[in-house]
């Protein structure tokens, strides 16, 4: 058997069966306002990155203490809607829990297992410290922190404790009255320290430090952006200012030519006589629709015509069509709608 | 056209792309990683020096030269490849966690906080934090609460620790944490008040959206937990009306659970 390869390509076809098929590039322009659908998108990407779900930190610092416990302090968005907060803890063995909300009100909060429950009543931050000895453990001389962090979050490391192990990378480090502070990505975090014979280190010598170059050219990138963002909008805002302006005109241009009397023939019209001489072969029904176009200066909106002649949609359009094959007329699209126009080259084709 | 759509897919790409720029750039900051394994292979050769002298192992040796060399290199891989300077890091402190563990003791086994030596200066520490957040609360209301008694403890119990006294300290500390614990029920009482009404705005607003909902005539009446709701919604609304909040507050817990029902076997 022989297999045809077929084109998965769907190919036009010009079916005289009624089904109406528009083909419009403008489909955007005329379905859709410009300046709503880019403003509707620069305040999407714009709510995007501030867009998180409730129970996720906004914010989580954490201190080490000499002895290992820790301190955590919590900034959480809670669902106004809902009278309590189930807040997951990072252990089980927890003290001087204080929760209080966004105007500083002290909640209710009763510790079960590893999360407390939260009387929020309303309250859309809540803003929590507490004191956790579950986070840091001990062998020997090493002291190992670990966290499955929900967010990316600080910590504090105790003075003269020096970092000895790392099972990830830290997006930053600094070091602030002897202590190192890092800031660690959500997910799993392990860092071994030691309270050591060497303190924490200043910074040490770096070759070639690219970081202020990625800094510089990260702002030239985000300033260009901006940029070109403000030029493009203040340019389709002329823009759509322009169309304004020229739709405002058309319409009034057709308002003038449907006032005129039907009788009076636009001295651009097209000589209908000669179009029915170049093409004798049309039918009456047609030479009809041609007169009438003609008589409105040369172009007329579909529908105008199916309510001149009340004829259904379909009929019209295989009037339309037939006439558009005989290269009578040609059709533009304006505002989704098929404006039929007598072409001005059918003498020239003759 | 073809202006508007590249703009409107450029716009949608930047605003994806600038939530996680913030943190692309900062972990793409290289220098931090040769501070932390620089700092560590200090510590480590410090650790070496006092736990061995000259004479160390061969095979914590090793480790500590494949620690070493992967800080070399990731000192000149900085400039001109972050990624192997990455790899770089976690090679170092891969082998610098291993000499740690090795010149640990051996046979000590991994304790968790509550039964280490208590470290009263960590203890200090946390408790003052803890009063600082309840000061804080307790000013933000003017609730009129004297901390002074407490303020003279802290320093007390400072100089104690200081001057080594550990048990006027430990004792100290005990008296400082009952105090603290009676101040944090003064403060608790006092914002019941405000608590109160904010629970009764919260509790009228959610009635209202409740009663809609039941008031939604494709609900099925007849399940027992529409009567049931009705009774809880009108007693709740009697509750607050006398005050009762306590009370009121269970009984929402109560209503809210038996909404959840309602709403499951309605399919919403």
């Amino acid at each position: 058997m022989n297999q045809e390869i077929v084109s998965m390509y769907r190919k036009e076809c010009l079916r005289d069966d009624g089904m109406l098929f528009v083909r419009t590039e403008a489909i955007f322009d005329t379905m859709i306002k410009t300046p709503l659908l880019v403003a509707s998108l620069i305040i999407v990407a714009a709510i995007m990155p501030v867009q998180s779900s409730f129970s996720s930190p906004r914010a989580l610092d954490l201190i080490i203490y000499p002895d290992g416990s820790t301190h955590v302090s919590t900034e959480i968005d809670v669902d106004p809607l809902v009278a309590d907060f189930e807040l997951d803890l990072f252990g089980s063995t927890i003290d001087n829990l204080v929760v209080v909300n966004e105007n500083g009100f002290l909640l209710n909060t009763e510790i079960i297992g590893d999360f407390a429950l939260v009387e929020t009543f309303g309250s859309s931050i809540i803003f929590v410290e507490y004191d956790i000895h579950d986070l840091v453990s001990k062998q020997g001389r090493m002291w190992t922190f670990y966290l499955d962090a929900p967010s990316d979050f600080s910590l504090f490391l105790p003075k003269n404790s020096a970092i000895v192990g790392m099972t990830n990378l830290p997006i930053n480090m600094e070091i602030i009255r002897d202590q190192n502070q890092l800031t660690l990505s959500s997910g799993e975090a392990e860092i071994n320290y030691l309270f050591g014979t060497s303190h924490t280190i200043s910074d040490p010598v770096i070759p070639d430090n690219p970081a202020p170059e990625i800094d510089d050219f990260v702002f030239l990138i985000i300033g260009g952006i901006a940029l070109t963002v403000i030029v493009v909008i203040g340019i389709m805002v002329m823009r759509t200012k322009q169309k304004t302006a020229k739709s405002v005109l058309g319409k009034q241009t057709i308002q003038k030519t449907e006032t005129v009397d039907t009788e009076t023939v636009d001295t651009e019209t097209v000589d209908t006589e000669t179009i029915f001489k170049i093409k004798p072969d049309l039918r009456e029904d047609d030479k009809e629709i041609v007169r009438f176009i003609s008589n409105n200066g040369g172009e007329v909106l579909e529908s105008d015509l199916r309510k001149k002649f009340l004829q259904p949609r379909t009929t019209m359009w295989r009037a339309v069509k037939r006439l558009e094959r005989n290269g009578i007329i040609e059709i533009e699209k304006k505002d989704l709608q098929n404006l039929v126009k007598i072409r001005k080259d059918i003498e020239e084709e003759k | 056209m073809k202006t508007l759509a590249l703009f409107t897919i450029f716009v949608l790409i930047f605003g994806t792309a600038s939530s996680s720029f913030s943190d692309a750039y900062a972990q793409n900051d290289p220098t931090v990683l040769l501070r932390i394994a620089t700092q560590a292979d200090t510590e480590i050769l410090n650790q070496l020096e006092n736990s061995y002298g000259d004479s160390v192992p061969s095979d914590v040796q090793a480790l500590y030269e494949k620690g070493n060399a992967a800080v070399e290199s990731l000192e000149s891989s900085l400039s001109d490849n972050v990624e192997q300077a990455k790899e770089d890091f976690l090679i170092a402190m891969k082998s610098f966690r291993q000499i740690s563990n090795l010149i640990s003791e051996p046979s000590s086994e991994t304790k968790s906080i509550p039964s280490f030596d208590r470290d009263l200066e960590s203890e200090l520490n946390r408790l003052y934090k803890y009063f600082q957040s309840l000061k804080t609360i307790s000013q933000k209301h003017n609730t009129g609460i004297d901390f002074s008694e407490i303020e003279q403890k802290f320093v007390l119990v400072r100089e104690q620790i200081n001057s080594d006294m550990h048990d006027e300290s430990t004792k100290t500390l005990h008296e400082l944490e009952s105090l603290i614990h009676v101040k944090n029920q003064k403060i608790r009482e006092h914002s019941s008040n405000s608590a109160s009404d904010r629970i009764i705005i919260f509790a009228l607003k959610q009635l209202e959206k409740i009663q809609k909902m039941l008031d939604d005539p494709t609900l099925d009446t007849s399940m027992p937990e529409f009567a049931i709701a009705i009774s809880l919604v009108a007693e709740i609304e009697t509750l607050i009306s006398e005050d009762n909040i306590p009370d009121a507050k269970e009984k929402f817990g109560e209503l809210n659970k038996i909404m959840k029902i309602i709403k499951r076997s309605n399919g919403q």
